[in-house]
């Protein structure tokens, strides 16, 4: 497996042409051209990935299970999502209309239960789920809460969105899965995931059945009053929870406002407000944190959005933590992953875990450089 | 156009498609066309069109034309034209590209296991001559995989098919010293095959000229070749073995123990080579080679190299010759077990301890099997401090290999050493920080239990047991709920009573067990427990502990209680004790389905409802 590409750097020129090249590709995606390359890397390499990838193109199964109900259907899909097989094209369809029927309901602060198991990104890293499944206990056992980022960067965007998605529909109540600023059309054209629907479907629809149905994913959770959790973090346009509330979510993440600001904000030693190297999004200060869980009531606020190389890190003297759950990220960061267990008394339990063992794939070892990341 | 002119027309067609897709699909069709149009037409005119368009084309399409062609005898009308396939596949195994010229060499292979003498006398050795002598590498290399077949073919009674066989072996000499290393390289890498490939005796004058050449690669001046002569030397000495087994005669037998002498030489003078990949090729067959010289004087010419390995510098080779550690210790073991101790396990005491992980890592695996050979007293005096250390190793692979080759030991020296000088380490294992460790001794346990008996097992290893239960990691706590019910299954009743079931009711009276992880862990606990142990036990015990918690606050709590209850219907209903169902299980489930305001406690109360009613 290549591990010679770099972590691709944001870059508006590369969204421009990624732009031109989706109509380009969409017209001629029934042509042969995947057909040969399958045979020829089958016969003169070994690599697991390309074939794997290539024969997605004609192989993608449809589910095994008999869909005489709505719920085997699903359980069927997740057995097979399960082994990191995609789902048909069709399938993906049908369940991304069901996933709109149970999400479009959701608040834009979703309220949400004690237990719960509080996650980070997992930015396609497949196996990396399973693993955090192995950690915290299988779904609908242990009660789940995702803080988006499921898709790009790693090599099974489809699978890992896929899987959540299924999941959600499955069992509503169980888990709960908010947008990510990766959660996006303009983001998964440069980041990965759009490539990956390409090459594994041969076309840009599923990419766009999946970034359509990201429209409908709640953008902040709020645990039994006292914890909000969201993506980024904080916005000027911000003071108290109702105001999320009012907000229309059902929309592309724009490039500024309240709700662009809520999936791409970073907490900052410094304090007030601060622009945001990242383009988006806003720097916000121990005085802020202060001000906004005090107003709203809150004993914390938990986001993800940045590298930790713990898994987590706690900020602003508490009221802030931060949980990133995919381990050696882009499998080459060397950080360990981690989720937050918050039980019915509110006692809290960080599990922190390394990447899942797969036999094959290339091992990194820890010590990466800093100008890396 | 008559019909019958068709299928050709029509791949005639498609192999000149732009589109290197569609031809591809048409070449795998060939077979079907050459039945459609019968072996005549085939040699006349399929034939012909290939030579001229294949050539032509890319490669993958002609990797398939070359596999093809491989069964295509019986397409041209049998055996008698099989010659005609032959100047097409010379053609291909002409290319360049290694997958067509294998597919084409394999394929001429195929062929000429079919031909008569006669057609390989005029066509098939001439081409490989021909191959052999074109000045371009590619097509020597192709050569150098034909000979195999061909040579058992020629019998050396008959003169000229002598003189032949010659003439090719001297020829197959020329290509194991080409002046390409390529060449080199694919010709030495077919010897073995060749000369497995002739029935003993072989005739003298051909077995000089073998012999010649594993001289010539051994001292090639490529490393890459030269590694290669290992395998031509197990190959050169398994014949000799095959040899004196067979014949009695005393003065060939002479002349054979000098060229083992020489080539034991040979493998001497080429054993601390400066090339690792030579060292590595050594070490990896080490066992393979020592079997062959079959011989304890020569094993022990072979020890003071075999320690030299263990040190090599390179640590692939130190990993490759720590895998053939057992099997040879036990050699010398056999001729003089005081070396084993003096000579080798100071060693294997320093590779524990060796600076590359991988190296400790393929020790770990194969140290335990020292232990039969050494023996109980020895084990303990050599191996088990080595045990103890790499137990601690930082390296979880390390750790793991020992761990799971822990029963070989046991079987030499009994569980109860085996226990009072593993356990600490085991102890302390069982809090390692990696869980796959920590998972790794849990599948150990009954093992461990089998052995131990009860007395000793709860003295040493029951507390250890009920902890895994309340680690932070759900595969530990499931892994220790599985062996809890191994367990009991395993001590019987009374056991599960005292250390499971009293426990798990102890737990029940503390803080913790405000915990949702904690009450979900007992829980599962006990579910797992109702197939396991007696009626009494389950009526008494588990069921009311499990009917208590449906009213938990936690909804996760209740529909695993609903989950719970189709087991125990089953149970009592085997027990003939239906009262319990009618009048409690069931109106339980009602109960949870129509009052319940959690949608999964609804839905799993009517599954398991549902399954009920069906029992």
């Amino acid at each position: 497996m290549d591990l010679d590409s770099d972590i691709q750097m944001e870059d508006a020129n590369d969204l421009q042409q990624i732009n031109n090249n989706t109509e380009t590709n969409t017209n001629n995606n029934q042509s042969d051209e995947p057909e040969l390359t399958k045979s020829i890397t089958n016969i003169n390499n070994d690599d697991e990935t390309n074939t794997t990838t290539n024969s997605f193109v004609t192989e993608v199964q449809i589910s095994t299970t008999n869909p005489k109900t709505q719920i085997n259907t699903l359980d069927g899909w997740i057995e097979q999502l399960s082994k990191c097989e995609p789902l048909s094209e069709d399938s993906v369809k049908e369940l991304c209309n069901m996933a709109i029927e149970v999400l479009k309901n959701e608040q834009n602060v979703q309220p949400v239960e004690v237990p719960v198991t509080i996650c980070g990104d997992i930015h396609g890293q497949f196996h990396d789920l399973m693993e955090l499944f192995k950690i915290g206990g299988p779904c609908p056992d242990t009660n789940y809460l995702f803080m988006g980022d499921y898709v790009d960067r790693g090599y099974y965007s489809v699978e890992t969105v896929s899987y959540l998605v299924a999941m959600k529909v499955r069992y509503p109540k169980r888990i709960t899965i908010l947008r990510g600023n990766h959660e996006s059309r303009q983001i998964t054209q440069v980041y990965g995931f759009y490539d990956e629907c390409f090459r594994k479907y041969g076309s840009s629809n599923v990419w766009k059945i999946f970034t359509d149905l990201f429209d409908y994913f709640p953008i902040t959770a709020l645990v039994d009053n006292s914890i909000f959790c969201l993506h980024g973090g904080l916005s000027p346009m911000i003071e108290t929870i109702d105001q999320v509330r009012e907000l229309n979510r059902f929309q592309e993440v724009p490039h500024e406002g309240p709700m662009c600001d809520l999936l791409w904000s970073d907490p900052d030693d410094r304090g007030g407000w601060g622009i945001s190297p990242r383009g988006a999004g806003f720097t916000f200060g121990q005085d802020i944190s202060e001000q906004f869980n005090h107003t709203n009531n809150l004993s914390l606020t938990a986001r993800a959005h940045q590298l930790v190389m713990e898994g987590y890190s706690w900020t602003h003297q508490d009221l802030v933590v931060t949980i990133f759950s995919a381990p050696n990220y882009c499998y080459r960061c060397g950080n360990q992953a981690a989720i937050m267990e918050v039980d019915e008394n509110h006692n809290r339990d960080f599990l922190q875990y390394d990447p899942s063992i797969r036999p094959g794939e290339p091992t990194v070892s820890r010590k990466t450089p800093d100008y890396f990341l | 156009m008559s019909t019958d002119l068709y299928p050709i027309a029509l791949l005639m067609d498609e192999l000149r498609h732009d589109d290197v897709a569609s031809r591809v699909q048409s070449m795998n069709r060939l077979d079907t066309i050459a039945i459609a149009l019968g072996p005549i037409r085939t040699r006349e005119e399929l034939l012909p069109f290939l030579e001229d368009v294949i050539p032509e084309d890319e490669d993958e399409v002609i990797a398939i034309a070359a596999s093809k062609l491989k069964d295509f005898i019986p397409f041209i009308g049998g055996v008698q034209f099989a010659n005609l396939l032959l100047p097409l596949l010379e053609k291909i195994s002409a290319c360049e590209e290694p997958i067509v010229r294998d597919n084409a060499v394999d394929s001429l292979n195929n062929i000429s296991l079919q031909l008569s003498i006669d057609q390989i006398k005029e066509n098939f050795i001439p081409l490989i001559i021909r191959l052999s002598k074109e000045r371009w590498f590619s097509l020597h290399i192709a050569a150098t995989g034909l000979f195999y077949t061909v040579l058992p073919r020629l019998n050396d009674s008959i003169e000229d098919e002598f003189n032949l066989k010659i003439q090719l072996v001297q020829l197959y000499y020329d290509l194991i010293t080409d002046d390409s290393p390529m060449v080199r390289k694919a010709a030495a890498s077919n010897l073995p095959k060749i000369i497995s490939s002739l029935n003993e005796p072989i005739n003298e004058q051909v077995w000089n000229l073998f012999l010649q050449m594993y001289k010539s690669l051994i001292n090639d001046n490529q490393d890459s070749v030269k590694f290669l002569s290992i395998d031509v030397l197990i190959e050169i000495l398994s014949y000799y073995n095959k040899l004196n087994n067979s014949t009695e005669d005393t003065t060939n037998t002479t002349s054979t123990t000098d060229s083992i002498n020489e080539l034991f030489d040979s493998l001497i003078s080429i054993i601390s080579d400066p090339s690792w990949r030579v060292r590595y090729m050594i070490a990896d067959k080490f066992n393979l080679l020592s079997d062959n010289f079959n011989n304890d004087s020569f094993t022990l010419k072979l020890l003071p190299h075999f320690i030299s390995l263990l040190k090599d510098n390179e640590s692939e080779v130190r990993k490759a010759i720590s895998k053939q550690l057992p099997e040879f210790s036990s050699k010398i073991n056999l001729i003089n077990p005081s070396l084993l101790i003096e000579q080798i396990l100071p060693i294997v005491n320093q590779l524990s301890n060796d600076e590359s992980e991988n190296v400790r890592a393929a020790l770990a695996s194969k140290i335990s099997n020292l232990s039969p050979i050494l023996g109980k007293e020895r084990t303990i005096d050599f191996l088990l401090p080595i045990f103890i250390e790499m137990l601690k190793d930082e390296f979880s692979d390390v750790r793991l290999n020992i761990i799971s080759n822990l029963e070989i030991v046991n079987n030499v020296i009994g569980i109860e050493l085996l226990n009072e000088s593993l356990m600490p380490a085991i102890t302390s294992l069982s809090n390692d920080k990696l869980w796959r460790v920590r998972l790794a001794i849990i599948e150990q346990i009954p093992l461990l239990a089998q052995q131990l008996g009860i007395s000793f097992f709860d003295k040493s290893l029951g507390q250890l047991c009920m902890d895994w239960l309340w680690d932070p990691v759900y595969s530990i706590r499931n892994a220790a709920v599985e062996n809890l019910s191994i367990l009991c299954k395993l001590f019987g009743n009374e056991w599960s009573k005292n250390q499971v079931i009293d426990k798990i009711l102890q737990k029940k009276e503390t803080q913790e067990f405000n915990n949702f992880i904690c009450r979900i862990t007992c829980l599962f606990t006990f579910v797992k427990l109702i197939d396991i142990v007696n009626n009494e036990l389950v009526e008494n015990y588990i069921y009311p502990f499990i009917k208590d918690l449906i009213n938990d606050n936690v909804p996760n709590i209740r529909f695993n209680v609903a989950k719970s209850m189709f087991k125990f219907a089953n149970h009592f209903k085997e027990n003939n004790q239906l009262n319990i169902i009618n009048n409690e299980i069931i109106p339980i489930l009602e109960n949870l389905l129509n009052n319940d305001e959690d949608d999964d406690v609804r839905y799993f109360a009517n599954e398991n409802l549902t399954k009920i009613n069906s029992l």
